[in-house]
This record gives structure tokens, C-alpha cells and sequence, in this order.
């Protein structure tokens, strides 16, 4: 009889669903029940974050030491281990720097959005090392490159002009990226992210498919994700060019060997090189300054594609989706109405209040994708120049911005042995 | 020798001064560039304990099912919550009954949670303590939408702070419709209903 009494009471409330949240009183126990006491789980997030840029300094000083000073790959190994185990299986891989850079992105330009410091730190720290002392991140310390460094067992080359133009790659990424995140769509980077699922043990499969790809690869090639995905290796390569202090194989002579390249699983030990073809000094300026007279033309046409399919990029935007979604709805409401429109409706959305973010979005991605546009004109551009211009080289020479660090070289080479074995090594 | 060629480069302009030139030009732009960066930056960022983790509001909160499926995790992150002083401990309990059952038992067809996580206990004549076995809940947030339709809305969704990866995105809140899931600070990890 209770039941049916409730039951009806149900019914009555069902009607005014959303409307009282305290149907029922609090009951009154007369057997002196107490309410339990829940505590819910926390983890020592602070502390933790503490301990993560201690260990990012810490690696990247150890790594410096042994590229720049001692010239050894020991250490290397011992902090890819670490990095791996730590970064990558204790703290799940995130927040991590390659991430971070669309965290900085948005605080860039979105003064509303807060950044927390240790994100800001993840970033700057490893550039900072960049400028100091080349990619030393990048050598065993970011746990991606460390898993890559680790599994690599053989050094195929790849043809120049193909992992020239697969370099272009990062830099697309890097800009598609930072146009996502500025316009706050989504962080493709993290969306799109190989080797997290690895570290949690789980994940989308697809990606994880996809790391799975990769890392077989880098049994043969070294590193595929740093050199031809990652966008941060691509801003850190910017930075190592012109870094202050750089990595030398030997301080004697090099006696062009080639084995130092042979060593190298990111070919960033360039081979000697004469031109064959013999033209003067003049006419090979003249043909470069032809090539950035055409640089212009290829970064017209980059943003003006990209204008072109701005709104369309603009659809990827949840309020801009939503708004599509509410339009459709208001023109034909007859149809059941999707997840997203129902919580739209449920909170009492305004569809002016949503047009105008709308319109807002649509506007950033019509000026962000003109810049994202000129950006990848002048990455083809580059990219191309690149291919067609070569310079002569007597020796073997590190390509200072390709390098990650790893070391591999420095046992090969046989003058630093000498140099090592009679003691008189010197910086 | 050698002087003489490098005077001549120099007096030359030849390519190797003006490599020089250029790379020390591009460390001083690299150098300043982390330098504005950085500090354009540091005044702006805040301690990490300011917005943080990542929290369900449970007043935006529909109930839509995505938490199941969307969280990077292969069991979400996302955990049904009961708040016992907004519950009204009632036999007829909206989370825990589908909403026509004919016979109040524990069959499982009676029951609205699909991995049997809510249990209940008699307290007495005619309450109920509810509870949620964490380690069968999987976030679907069929029991919250039962309870808040029926109920005093005192089950709810919530991310569970020792479960969550704290993703750099999250990828749930990328899929809400309602625009929930916003970042905490550390000091008040939870946004609960009771307190």
C-alpha cells in the first residue's frame, strides 16, 4: 500500500521533473542512525608536480653533462630508463611539454585562461636547455624520444630528400595545433598523442595501433615520432641551431671517417659534399634570391587556402557545432533532438548569446587560418629551397638542430678515442 | 697564411663572417624570444594548486552518458557519488529501481544500475542507506538521472581525483554537452553536493 502511495507521488513528481531537487524530507531516524562519514581519495598532486620539474631539471643537466662535457652515452641510457619509467609509466605521460605548447598558446592570446606554472615550466625549461646546450630534452629526458631511443636497435638511412620533405610534417602539425587551441577547439596535440596509451595501459586503440606502428619502426629508423611528428622537437630545433654551447665529436681533426655518420639514427652527421655543378659565386646568390622572390608567392597562397577553408576548419569548434545543431533544429524542430541540443535546451541556452560565440569563433579561425596559412607557405617555401640548395662541405658536420643528443656517435669516432684513451680529452 | 685568407674574408664580406653574423643574430632573437616569453609569462601563471583538477558541476550536469565513454581511461574516471544527507533514503528509490518495476526485489531486472554498483542497506522502517561500490561503477549515470528525476538528486557524477590522469585536456569535457567539467583547484579537490 506504502509502495503504491510513493509510487503515485512519483508520478506526481515526474511532471515537475527538474524543478524540486528536495522532493523528500530528510528522514527522521528514531534508531539513532548516524550518517557515514565519506572521505574521498586524494592524491599528493602537489607534491608530485614538485618532484616532476626537479626531475626534468635534474635529467636535462645530467644529459648536458654527458653530451657537452663528458661525451659519453652511459648516462643517457640511465635517464632515458628513468624517464620512461617515471614520465611515462608513473605520471601517465601528461602534463608534458610537447603538450604544453598549446597550453602557452592559448594563455598567449586568451588573457582569461590560467596557466599554471608548473605547464609554463614544462615548456620553458627544456627550450631554456635548447639554447644552452642543444636538444638535450630531446635526447632521454621527454619519455617519447626515450621509448624510441631505447627499442632502436639498427640505423637505416632514409634518403635525404624524403626525410627532408617528411620534416615538414612537425612544423604543419606545430601550426595546425596552435590554431586548434588558440580558437579553443581542442589540443590535437594530446588528442593525437601515440604513446600515452602505452604508459596507461590502455587507451584509443586506433592511436595506440599507431604507436604501436612507430615504435616498430624505430627498431630500424631512428626515432620516426621526433623527427617527422613531434611539433615541440620541431620549436626545439629552431633553438639548438643557435645554441650557445654545441656538441663536437672530437676536439682533434676529423679525418673524414664516416663512421660518425653511420652511427647517427637521426642523420644529423652531414656527409662531405662538393657541387658538381661548378657555377660561380654570383650566379648561386643570384638562384637563392630568385627562390625568396618566389617565398612570397607560395605564402599568398598558403593563406589564401587557408582563408578559404577557415569556416570549414571552424566546424571542428564545439559552439559553432552547437549553433549548426540549433539552427538545423529551429528550422525543422519536428526531429528528436540530439544530446547536445537537449542540454542546450535544458539549461535555458539563448540562441543569440550562442550565434555571437559563434560568430566569435568563426571570426578567430578566419584570422588565426590566415596566419596558420602564411606559416605553412613559408614551411613549404623553406622546405623547398632547402631541396634545391646545396652547400659544399670538406668534413662530416653535425647538423646542430637535427641532433637530439643521443650520443651514439662519440664511441665511433677514432680520434676521440685516442684523444680519450692517452687522457688529454679537454673541453 | 691563414690571416691572410681570413682578412680577405673579412674584407670581403665572404660567407663565413656573415654566417657568423647571422647565428649570433639568431641566438641573441632565440635568447630573447625565451626571455619575453617567459617573461610575459611567469607573472601570469599561477601555483599549481589554482585550477588544477578537472570537476563535474553537478547542477550543469545531464546525466547524457558520456562519462561511460569518453574518459581516456578503459573504466572512466568517473564515479557515482551519494550524498547521504540530501538522500532521502527512501524503498522506492529512483537510482536504484527502474522506473517500472513491478516487484520491489533485488532481481537484477528491477534494478537500474547495469553493473549492480548501488547497494542498500535497511536502516529502518521505511529508510534505505544507499551506497556505490566504486569498483563496479562505471560512470553511466543512469541511477544520477533516475535519482535527480525521481529524487532528491543525491546521486551524482564526479571525478574521482585518485582515478583521474589529469590530462592536459579532458577528453569528457570536450564532449559534454552541457559544458560541466571545469578545472578545481587543489585546496577543494571536490565539488560535492553535501557540504
Amino acid at each position: 500500500m506504502k509502495n503504491k502511495i510513493v509510487l503515485m507521488c512519483l508520478f506526481l513528481l515526474q511532471l515537475g521533473q527538474g524543478v524540486a531537487q528536495n522532493r523528500f524530507p530528510k528522514p527522521d531516524f528514531e534508531s539513532g542512525y548516524k550518517y557515514p562519514e565519506i572521505h574521498y581519495a586524494v592524491s599528493h598532486e602537489d607534491l608530485l608536480v614538485i618532484v616532476d620539474i626537479f626531475l626534468l631539471v635534474l635529467l636535462m643537466g645530467i644529459v648536458s653533462w654527458a653530451v657537452i662535457k663528458k661525451r659519453t652515452r652511459k648516462p643517457i641510457i640511465w635517464v632515458s630508463v628513468i624517464s620512461v619509467a617515471y614520465f611515462g609509466f608513473f605520471r601517465h605521460g601528461c602534463v608534458c611539454s610537447i603538450g604544453s605548447i598549446q597550453n602557452i598558446a592559448l594563455a598567449l592570446v586568451d588573457s582569461t585562461y590560467v596557466l599554471p606554472l608548473s605547464v609554463l615550466l614544462f615548456f620553458i625549461l627544456p627550450v631554456l636547455f635548447a639554447f644552452l646546450f642543444g636538444r638535450v630534452f630531446c635526447a632521454g629526458v621527454c619519455p617519447f624520444g626515450a621509448l624510441q631511443e631505447l627499442v632502436h636497435i639498427k640505423s637505416y638511412k632514409l634518403p635525404r630528400t624524403l626525410s627532408i620533405i617528411l620534416g615538414m610534417i612537425p612544423w604543419i602539425y606545430l601550426i595546425f595545433a596552435l590554431l586548434y587551441a588558440i580558437t579553443r577547439t581542442s589540443f590535437i596535440i594530446c588528442h593525437f598523442d601515440p604513446f600515452v596509451g602505452f604508459f596507461r595501459l590502455g587507451g584509443d586503440i586506433g592511436m595506440i595501433l599507431f604507436g604501436a606502428v612507430l615504435l616498430i619502426l624505430a627498431l630500424f629508423v631512428g626515432r620516426p615520432f621526433c623527427r617527422f611528428m613531434c611539433p615541440y622537437g620541431a620549436l626545439l630545433s629552431l633553438f639548438s641551431s643557435v645554441s650557445i654551447w654545441k656538441i663536437r665529436l672530437t676536439d682533434k681533426s676529423c679525418i673524414n671517417c664516416e663512421l660518425c655518420h653511420n652511427a647517427c639514427p637521426v642523420d644529423a652527421i652531414r656527409p662531405p659534399y662538393t657541387n658538381k655543378v661548378n657555377e660561380s659565386r654570383e650566379r648561386g646568390v643570384k638562384r637563392l634570391l630568385n627562390y625568396f622572390v618566389l617565398l612570397p608567392l607560395m605564402i599568398l597562397c598558403g593563406a589564401f587556402l587557408m582563408r578559404l577553408v577557415s569556416n570549414e576548419l571552424s566546424r571542428s569548434n564545439k559552439d559553432v557545432r552547437l549553433y549548426e545543431m540549433v539552427m538545423q533544429h529551429e528550422t525543422n524542430p519536428g526531429e528528436v533532438l540530439s544530446v547536445e541540443l537537449e542540454a542546450f535546451y535544458g539549461q535555458g541556452g539563448v540562441i543569440n548569446e550562442l550565434a555571437e560565440k559563434a560568430e566569435k569563433v568563426q571570426s578567430d579561425y578566419n584570422f588565426y587560418a590566415t596566419i596558420a596559412g602564411i606559416l605553412i607557405g613559408l614551411v613549404i617555401g623553406i622546405t623547398l629551397i632547402e631541396l634545391s640548395v646545396k652547400r659544399t662541405r670538406k668534413l662530416y658536420e653535425i647538423d646542430h638542430a637535427a641532433c637530439v643528443g643521443c650520443a651514439r656517435c662519440f664511441s665511433y669516432c677514432p680520434q676521440y678515442k685516442i684523444g680519450n684513451e692517452s687522457g688529454n680529452t679537454s673541453l | 697564411m691563414e690571416q691572410k685568407i681570413e682578412n680577405k674574408n673579412e674584407n670581403k664580406n665572404s660567407p663565413i663572417a656573415r654566417r657568423k653574423f647571422l647565428r649570433v643574430l639568431g641566438t641573441a632573437v632565440a635568447g630573447g624570444s625565451i626571455l619575453a616569453i617567459s617573461g610575459g609569462l611567469i607573472s601570469r601563471a599561477k601555483g599549481s594548486e589554482v585550477s588544477h583538477y578537472w570537476q563535474i558541476d553537478p547542477q550543469k550536469c545531464t546525466q547524457c552518458g558520456r562519462c561511460e565513454t569518453e574518459c581516456v581511461l578503459q573504466v572512466s574516471a568517473v564515479k557515482c557519488i551519494h550524498a547521504n544527507k540530501v538522500c532521502g533514503y527512501c524503498d522506492l528509490c529512483g537510482g536504484y529501481y527502474r522506473s517500472n518495476v513491478k516487484e520491489l526485489n533485488t532481481a537484477a531486472e528491477n534494478l537500474m544500475c547495469p553493473t549492480g554498483a548501488i547497494q542498500r542497506k535497511f536502516v529502518e522502517d521505511p529508510y534505505f542507506e544507499y551506497s556505490i561500490d566504486e569498483s563496479l561503477c562505471n560512470g553511466c549515470g543512469k541511477c544520477v538521472k533516475g535519482c535527480s528525476s525521481f529524487g532528491n538528486g543525491s546521486l551524482y557524477l564526479q571525478i574521482k581525483r585518485d582515478l583521474c590522469k589529469d590530462c592536459n585536456e579532458c577528453a569528457i569535457a570536450t564532449a559534454c554537452p552541457s559544458n560541466a567539467i571545469t578545472r578545481v583547484s587543489l585546496d577543494k579537490p571536490y565539488k560535492l553536493k553535501d557540504e
